[in-house]
């Protein structure tokens, strides 16, 4: 390669990489670097509150011949950090950041683009508890007629919710709490809430 | 020690900023030596990033995908194969190494390339998370490849006998990867204000909420007190102190580039220190994958004196000792 080569190549790596940002792209390789970048303008902020045990038993889950079970990552074969975001956010219905950030404040041109060529907005458009149902009887093979097909999965996680006073001040010790207890079945979702403690 | 002299003699006259920028900067021997070092540690970053992949039954149920990353989309793949992770993450680790120390060099970054999509997809794929920690690392190989990095300094080139390589070819690469890493954190910033404005640093802002749902997110244990990151939980109550890190952060990420007009190596130490804190920090608090990413950052030395620096230290050790 000579300089003039180079200098062209350099200007052509800078372009795409860096016209990658300018138009927020975000598959990889190309990335406009928005990590832990979207805050959510709220007056509170819910969090999970996790439960290491509740978690390692797994889903309750119901098969299609009416016999009860868990089903826990072990049984799905994947890393535990993983089987922590089906269980304590797809299967509240939150989405990977990625599709949480992605149509967020997009100027006119990148909304354009993203519209034309990827589509309708990811976290508007995907049913992330019914994914989770549909790829645990995808993992194990059970067709839509197998008596041992899942046809219920249920999670159990707590929330805390913290005011904008509670956070400005740093007095975190009595944040509104609530049991939220997940359905997913065939036909739809349904999350059923249970006021706990202060 | 300015190792980053510039080799302006050799520049040709008439040569633009652009010229002095990216090739007067570091001599023939620097990115031979920058390969071997970044090699070797790509081979570890490797290790670190897919350990959890190594835990599954490598023969047991075959998760099929909630959301798969796009190209894993694109080509159909929808379940993950866990003995697949073991061959792949072999092959790499491999192709690291031959990068490392120049043998076959090019094939070693296609195939460190591929690896990397591989054990990528299936890491991001379980859940839909797709992580940014294998990105800047995927441009700096491209500029490797594009480069004449497996001409200096490793097997082939001794045993082929290849001649020198020009200071300039050495040079632009190196420093193309430098305003690549360095413009990482300065987008970085740049992407929180385009979402989110200041409000992302009002108060504690979205750090003291991180810190907030990660130290949450396994619960509490019997005493009280959290099962992770306790020390997240303490500084997520400690708002006014969250504000002064969020400050912090963004007088880094806005003002970081700067180093690349940094000659002297010590005040680039320093800055580079402050950026494995920050680093370090995120991992030991928020628990972000990050804290080996570091190793990048041999691209802002002269790694051939540094190799040289080190030669010598090894030498002298033993005959040091032999005369004390």
């Amino acid at each position: 390669m000579t300089r003039g080569g180079a200098r062209l190549f350099i200007i052509g790596f800078f372009a795409i990489f860096f016209g990658a940002i300018l138009l927020r792209v975000d598959y990889f390789p190309l990335s406009w670097v928005p990590m832990y970048g979207f805050r959510e303008e709220s007056d509170r902020l819910t969090v999970a509150v996790g439960d290491l045990d509740r978690r390692d038993r797994g889903f309750a889950a119901l098969r299609a011949n009416g016999e009860r079970t868990y089903l826990s990552r072990r049984d799905l074969n994947i890393p535990p950090a993983n089987f922590r975001r089906l269980y304590q956010e797809r299967a509240f219905g939150e989405g990977p950041p990625q599709h949480l950030r992605e149509r967020a404040r997009l100027i006119a041109f990148n909304r354009w683009w993203y519209e034309t060529l990827i589509g309708p907005d990811p976290a508007i458009g995907q049913d992330y508890p019914r994914d989770i149902l549909r790829s645990a009887n995808a993992t194990f093979g059970y067709g839509p007629n197998d008596p041992r097909r899942f046809v219920q999965l249920e999670a159990h996680l707590d929330f805390a919710t913290f005011t904008r006073a509670q956070l400005d001040s740093g007095d975190l010790t009595t944040p509104f709490r609530e049991r939220r207890q997940v359905v997913i079945g065939d036909t739809g979702t349904r999350v059923i809430r249970h006021r706990i403690g202060s | 020690m300015s190792e980053m002299a510039p080799a302006a003699a050799a520049a040709p006259r008439g040569a633009t900023r652009f010229d002095r920028f990216f090739f007067d900067w570091f001599p023939a021997e620097s990115l031979g030596a920058l390969r071997l070092y970044f090699g070797i540690g790509l081979a570890l970053y490797v290790l670190t990033q897919y350990p959890q992949l190594f835990i599954l039954d490598a023969f047991g149920p075959q998760f099929h995908y909630t959301v798969p990353i796009w190209y894993f989309h694109a080509l159909g793949i929808e379940r993950n194969v866990p003995w697949l992770a073991w061959p792949v993450a072999f092959a790499t680790l491999a192709a690291c190494l031959c990068f490392a120390f120049g043998k076959w060099t090019r094939p070693a970054i296609v195939a460190i390339i591929i690896g990397i999509f591989i054990l990528k997809g299936m890491r991001d794929s379980f859940s839909g998370d797709v992580h940014h920690r294998e990105v800047p690392i995927f441009a700096l190989l491209i500029l490797f490849f594009f480069s004449k990095c497996g001409r200096t300094f490793g097997i082939d080139a001794r045993r082929k006998g290849w001649p020198a390589i020009a200071a300039w070819e050495s040079s632009w690469p190196i420093r193309a990867m430098q305003v690549y890493i360095a413009m990482f954190y300065f987008w970085a910033l740049m992407a929180k204000l385009r979402v989110s404005g200041l409000f992302w640093f009002e108060h504690g802002g979205r750090i003291q909420e991180t810190l907030i749902a990660r130290a949450l997110r396994d619960g509490f244990a019997a005493d009280g007190h959290v099962v992770n990151l306790s020390l997240a939980w303490e500084l997520s109550q400690k708002p006014d102190l969250v504000f002064v890190f969020g400050a912090g952060v963004f007088l880094f990420e806005l003002f970081f580039p700067l180093i690349l007009f940094v000659r002297d190596w010590r005040l680039r130490l320093v800055m580079l220190i402050g950026a494995t804190i920050f680093h370090f920090a995120n991992f030991l608090l928020m628990n972000v994958q990050f804290y080996f990413y570091p190793f990048v950052f041999v691209c802002f030395f002269d790694m051939a004196r540094v190799h040289g620096w080190l030669k010598r230290r090894l030498r002298l050790g033993p005959a040091v000792a032999a005369t004390g």
